[in-house]
């Protein structure tokens, strides 16, 4: 219940962030008299003509426009961090059962989400008269870490392919929570229980929350592709590439963070479940020993996303013209 | 490596929006920049990048396919048609020659010399790519 609050309180916040995103993107910028027609320089200015913006001012204005958005986007990120950190926090000291630990990296997750979505929406359009667009196709898949979207690929499968057993061979505890622990027969008339289990009692408000994270990460990866470009020229053009990318890592990592946490959880407890019943057959000795084995990478997976969450952006790669 | 190439909106040319992206899609396409089976950007994304509404890119798209020159599929996005027609060399000659006048004239009216024009087209040869 607690977790729902907590929830819903920044689902509220971040829609209050998003709104004031998108209003300072409304926010009108001062006119700025562009025009891209090409004049001599020595050329004289008929009077009364629109005073041209020579082409080196015109792209040194459109260079300082990464370095702004670069930053924006960056506030936005670290303020889903921090709040993400606060509310997976919170998750981890609330709930039921130890379900509140569960759902903490989820919980973390979808606030870094819902940072990136906000910073990408406050990225203003082009404004002035005179309007450049590429034409070109922006793709996902352009954009997104290879080797990280794999592995949390991964993790995702193996975390809905090791959730879906838990959830079919869990049972109910001793107050009848239904998915709460695992039960052996060891004879006739001999059961052996072990608990917690991540069974239903776990797995149904973790996958709904994973695949809230999951819809959330599409929809900022579409916030990504489909935001205006900072610049057509080439300079602002490869600023405005290494952002994007930078918000694709992020969403990436969180995740990765978003699932690989619970994956780590249910690992360990699911092991620990396996190896604690005395009459357990062979082969579930081995699947216990191969999920502890499993935590090495999933670890190590945890700390690769962090590292991508919380290392500063290098800023010669995201605004190489930023003054 | 090939230049990519550009669309310009001047909102301040009486000319609509959406005829402006139509005429220099159809350019591009007549005189092979983009070729057939090329994917045009999507909707939302063009109309971000120029600040434009959504339904000024669709009305543009919309007159492309009409002329035959591009087409749309449900999840597949505007593509340029194969039927799409190209601009023969003696045509592409004629529009070069054609563009140059006019430049020239303009130029002329500014009070620029033969020196001072070259030395414009070298500068705009330098900064712009081919097709934008």
């Amino acid at each position: 219940m607690e977790g729902v609050l907590v929830l819903a309180i920044g689902a509220c916040v971040w829609a209050g962030v998003a709104v004031t995103a998108w209003l300072a993107r409304a926010r009108p910028r001062p006119a700025v008299p562009v025009r891209t027609t090409v004049v001599p320089a020595a050329a004289p200015v008929p009077a009364g003509a629109t005073a041209a913006v020579p082409a080196g001012v015109a792209a040194a204005a459109g260079a300082a426009v990464p370095a702004a958005a670069a930053r924006r986007t960056a506030g936005f990120r670290l303020a889903g961090v921090i709040t993400g950190l606060a509310a997976g926090g919170t998750a981890a000291a609330s709930g039921l059962l130890g379900r509140g630990l569960l759902l903490a990296g989820p919980v973390f997750g979808w606030f870094v989400l819902a940072g990136v979505v906000a910073g990408e929406i406050s990225v203003r359009p082009v404004a002035g008269r005179t309007r450049r667009a590429v034409v070109e196709v922006r793709r996902v898949r352009d954009y997104l870490p290879r080797g990280l979207a794999t592995a949390v690929a991964a993790a995702t499968a193996a975390l809905a392919a090791l959730v879906t057993v838990t959830t079919v061979t869990a049972g109910p505890d001793d107050l009848g929570r239904a998915g709460r622990v695992l039960l052996l027969s060891c004879g006739p008339d001999s059961w052996q229980v072990t608990g917690p289990w991540p069974g239903s009692f776990y797995s149904v408000p973790l996958a709904v929350i994973v695949a809230a994270g999951l819809i959330t990460a599409g929809s900022a990866l579409r916030a990504v592709i489909r935001r205006a470009r900072t610049g057509a020229d080439p300079d602002a053009m490869a600023a405005d590439d290494a952002l994007r990318r930078r918000a694709a890592r992020t969403i990436t990592g969180a995740c990765g963070i978003l699932v690989a946490l619970p994956l780590a959880g249910s690992c360990l407890v699911s092991a620990g479940a396996l190896l604690s019943l005395s009459c357990r057959p062979a082969w579930w000795t081995y699947a216990g020993w191969a999920l502890l084995a499993l935590l090495i990478p999933v670890v190590a997976l945890i700390g690769w996303c962090a590292g991508v969450l919380l290392a500063p952006a290098r800023a010669a790669a995201v605004a190489p013209s930023a003054g | 490596m090939t230049a990519r190439p550009s669309l310009t909106v001047d909102t301040s040319d009486p000319t609509p929006p959406y005829e402006q992206l139509r005429r220099q899609l159809a350019e591009l396409i007549q005189a092979a920049a983009l070729s057939p089976g090329d994917r045009l950007p999507p909707l939302r994304q063009l109309a971000a990048d120029l600040g434009l509404a959504v339904g000024t890119v669709a009305r543009a798209y919309r007159e492309l396919e009409s002329a035959g020159l591009v087409s749309s599929r449900r999840g597949g996005g505007t593509r340029v048609s194969a039927t799409a027609p190209s601009l023969p060399d003696s045509e592409r000659q004629r529009l070069l020659h054609d563009h140059a006048k006019a430049f020239v004239r303009q130029a002329a009216l500014l009070g620029a010399d033969e020196q001072q024009i070259l030395t414009a087209i070298s500068q705009a040869m330098a900064t712009c790519s081919p097709a934008s």
